[in-house]
């Protein structure tokens, strides 16, 4: 008896041990260990859109609507687009940080949402192509002709958008967020301390070299850390201008000859790494590089112990002005061109965000009931009215006419409740976040509302950076797999090898190796795949 | 034999029926919350996609662990999963037997709640405060570096110094659970008989001899089961410590199974590989724990089974 009681309890500490591990994984799809979050969707179950019922929209909840409002459907954006469209929508948000889990949680759920806004091209594992062959979402084609005359008009406009956001197989799977300009695309870049640039008699760097300069008289002038990036956040970084001046880009790009490239192996990578190594050794850069986040350049770059960073205009910069200005009024930002290693000359590479990056983009599931009300609902924002309702919002509350042209409100700009901008915006439009739309250029100019953030448009616009990224290819979904596979074991060596390199940890002697592992792990694999994808892409 | 067995049962049965009653909410509790999910483990030899579901998804047999084990970063992801675990054991475990002990012989009782407090306090602490806490006092200009500086060393960003973090991992770790690990060992230590330390002292025992003849012998059992439990889950250490400490210059020695399945698993959705990982990693804690239970029990009396 005794000797059976004991073997309960071990098979008890067994299935506890086992139980951890698929949670950790959190593989359960079935119901049983899905967590509250789920209740959205077995809610829309239940309502699954009669004609002329609810439309169910899935989505994130942005940062800036999610202080003020718990669903979408309580903004004024939401109930002017209902009211517009006669369309009644039942949004539902994932958790913020948590849209890839319970995307797949949806998914294995089988009931799904009649519009989910996601990533399909990224973020769909195997990519949009995929996600039709799996039975998730509706090829639009037919439906665009059918019901969508507004994007139908825009694309027939729009080729080169057009060809971004379909597949190979000349397949539409969402409707997408399109940035409208060029212009918009030009989000991240350098900037430094004008004042301080002014007390020294120093110029705008523009040059590697320039750079150096600058950096070091901001050391001599008392400046703990005269450039602090946040080194280890990916999307900006990706970015990273100084890597652009040694002609390369960090990831996979385009060379000049056309051929897809990888940045992490390339000779002006390692010369990167020598000067930035040279910079930590000197002082230059913030010592605690590996470990800086947004709170701690934050606080330097407003309490003034940081000279220079690498931001969003937005975000960043705007923030920093906002709060350093307050104590300092000299206090300002200037936003720095992408640097070359040549005065004078034009910087080739740089970064610029796609045009379409597959960012919220709706889909119609194949759970949708009513395609021809989902597809009107979301065919509206690329009409006249619904592109003014998207980025502006509504006449008379969020905007007025002048002069013809859309200008914010009052209520918008200097919120009565005291609400930064951007939440005040994101109660009436999508315009500063992302959605199905086309984003306008003209929200930008108001948006930005200091002048040095204007300048960044055309500051670290002037690189040919668009003709060396990468467009949005689709590798097959069996390529993509293999893909995901191999970078990630890239990716992971090639930023832990950066640090040491910059640190001085390991020395740049060891490069011609650290190619050869990179290369070991199957880099000419992925070369291949990506260099197929772009030849698809290039004949589509 | 069989309607002996039966006849037995129901015997059991009518004379305990309300024990069994009893138990029966545990038994439903683990069937369904632990051993049910375990059906979704069945993925790891499959080609997973929500859109099929477990059962339609297409089986690929043990493709997903030779990937594991032909992966570069097998080697270094159990070296530093299991080191960073033995040292966690090593040096975690007597801890707070050691500070039990301490308090134990403390005779003044305001002293004794007061440092039991202070020392409880920690495990209170959301982790996300706690690795917050850590990541300042870490950089150059943290205290720590303070510290150091004070001392003569040199400021030294410690977060970014492969060699450093597994002390900080670890020392951070027995700061914040050494009270309230202490508990238990302070109850066991409350239970024995002072009749045994009169009978020591009698017979011109020390406190030292007190302690090694009396105590410990007293409170062993305690501290091997506790032992045998810590070692069933010795592999499983959660990746949410890991992640908000470590950076890529650390990976050398930061890297665990469970913040790689995070990655592979969790950002670039392979369920079937995470899973395939995990399943791994849990066949490797339930050898552990056989093999410390059958330790426990050649040396001593305790064991589970």
């Amino acid at each position: 008896m005794k000797k059976k009681t004991a073997l309960l309890l071990a098979a008890i500490l067994t299935a506890s041990s086992l139980a951890g591990c698929s949670q950790n994984a959190s593989t359960e799809g079935t119901g049983t260990a899905a967590p509250e979050q789920t209740q959205p969707s077995q809610e829309a179950a239940a309502n699954n859109t009669p004609a002329g019922g609810k439309i169910t929209y899935w989505g994130l909840l942005s940062t800036t609507e999610s202080p003020n409002f718990s669903n979408r459907g309580d903004e004024p954006f939401a109930k002017a687009w209902m009211e517009q469209t006669g369309i009644e929508i039942e949004f539902m948000h994932p958790p913020t940080g948590q849209i890839k889990e319970q995307f797949s949680l949806i998914l294995a759920d089988g009931n799904l949402p009649d519009i989910m806004e996601y990533n399909w091209l990224a973020d769909y594992p195997g990519g949009p192509e995929k996600a039709i062959k799996d039975g998730v979402i509706l090829p639009l084609n037919d439906i665009f002709a059918q019901y969508c005359p507004n994007i139908t008009k825009y694309l027939a406009e729009n080729p080169d958008i057009d060809k971004m956001i379909k597949t190979d197989d000349g397949n539409y799977y969402a409707f997408p967020f399109v940035r409208g300009s060029q212009r918009l695309c030009n989000t991240i870049g350098l900037m430094l301390r004008g004042d301080l640039l002014e007390e020294l008699g120093l110029e705008v760097p523009t040059t590697i070299d320039e750079w150096h300069t600058v950096l070091t008289a901001f050391k001599e002038n008392g400046i703990a850390s005269p450039y602090c990036p946040e080194y280890t956040r990916t999307d900006l970084m990706n970015a990273d201008p100084f890597m652009a001046a040694f002609g390369i880009c960090k990831n996979f790009y385009i060379d000049d000859a056309g051929k897809v490239q990888y940045g992490g192996i390339q000779e002006g990578y390692k010369q990167y790494l020598e000067t930035m190594a040279q910079w930590y050794k000197e002082g230059l850069i913030d010592a605690d590089l590996a470990t800086l986040k947004f709170d701690q350049v934050n606080a330097k770059m407003i309490n003034g112990t940081a000279g220079a960073s690498l931001g969003f205009a937005g975000s960043y910069m705007g923030t920093w002005m906002g709060a350093a200005t307050a104590e300092n009024p000299d206090y300002l930002l200037v936003p720095a061109p992408y640097p070359t290693l040549e005065k004078g000359t034009a910087a080739e590479y740089g970064f610029k965000d796609s045009q379409y990056s597959g960012r919220a983009s709706a889909a119609i599931t194949t759970s949708c009931q009513d395609v021809e009300r989902a597809a009107k609902l979301l065919d509206y924002a690329y009409g006249e009215k619904g592109h003014m309702l998207f980025n502006f919002g509504v006449e008379g509350e969020s905007y007025d006419l002048i002069d013809g042209e859309p200008v914010y409100t009052q209520w918008i700009m200097e919120n009565p409740d005291g609400w930064p901008v951007a939440q005040a915006m994101s109660a009436y439009i999508r315009g500063n976040n992302n959605g199905p739309f086309i984003q306008d250029e003209r929200y930008l100019d108001q948006y930005y509302a200091l002048d040095c953030q204007k300048d960044t448009v055309d500051v670290w616009g002037a690189t040919n950076a668009d003709k060396h990224m990468l467009p949005p290819v689709t590798p097959t979904s069996d390529e993509s797999r293999e893909m995901s596979s191999i970078v990630n074991e890239i990716t992971t060596y090639r930023d832990e090898m950066a640090l040491k390199y910059i640190f001085g940890a390991e020395s740049l002697d060891t490069f011609e190796e650290y190619v050869q592992n990179i290369k070991s792990m199957g880099l000419d694999r992925a070369l291949q795949i990506q260099q197929d994808a772009l030849d698809r892409y290039n004949t589509r | 034999m069989k309607q002996k067995l039966m006849h037995s049962v129901r015997k059991d049965w009518k004379k305990n029926w309300s024990l069994y009653v009893l138990v029966l909410p545990v038994l439903l509790f683990f069937l369904i919350f632990q051993y049910r999910p375990m059906y979704g483990a069945i993925i790891a030899f499959k080609d997973y996609t929500p859109a099929l579901g477990i059962e339609k998804s297409e089986w690929i047999g043990l493709e997903n662990f030779t990937r594991f084990f032909q992966s570069v970063y097998f080697g270094r992801l159990l070296k530093n999963t299991l080191l960073l675990s033995i040292y966690n054991l090593i040096f975690g475990f007597p801890a707070p037997i050691i500070l039990a002990l301490l308090l134990n012989e403390v005779r003044n009782r305001r002293f004794k709640s007061l440092a039991q407090t202070i020392t409880y306090l920690p495990h209170f602490i959301s982790l996300i405060v706690v690795t917050g806490m850590i990541t300042d006092f870490s950089l150059t200009t943290g205290l720590f570096n303070d510290i150091i500086a004070l001392l003569g060393g040199e400021r030294l960003s410690l977060l970014q110094e492969a060699g450093l973090y597994r002390t900080i991992y670890v020392a951070s770790s027995i700061w914040q659970e050494v009270g309230w690990g202490s508990i238990i060992y302070l109850s066991a230590l409350s239970g024995v008989d002072s009749q045994l330390y009169e009978a020591a002292q009698i017979d011109g025992a020390g406190k030292w001899k007190q302690l090694i003849h009396v105590t410990l012998p007293a409170i062993a059992p305690t501290i091997i089961i506790m032992l045998i439990l810590k070692m069933g889950t010795l592999m499983n250490m959660g990746y949410e410590k890991t992640l908000l400490l470590y950076n890529p210059s650390t990976y050398e020695t930061a890297d665990i199974i469970s913040s790689y399945i995070y990655r592979v698993g969790l950002l670039e959705q392979d369920w079937s590989y995470s899973t395939a990982i995990g399943l791994f990693n849990s066949v490797i804690n339930f050898g552990l724990l056989l093999a410390t239970n059958k330790l426990s029990k050649r040396f001593s009396e305790t064991s589970l089974w």
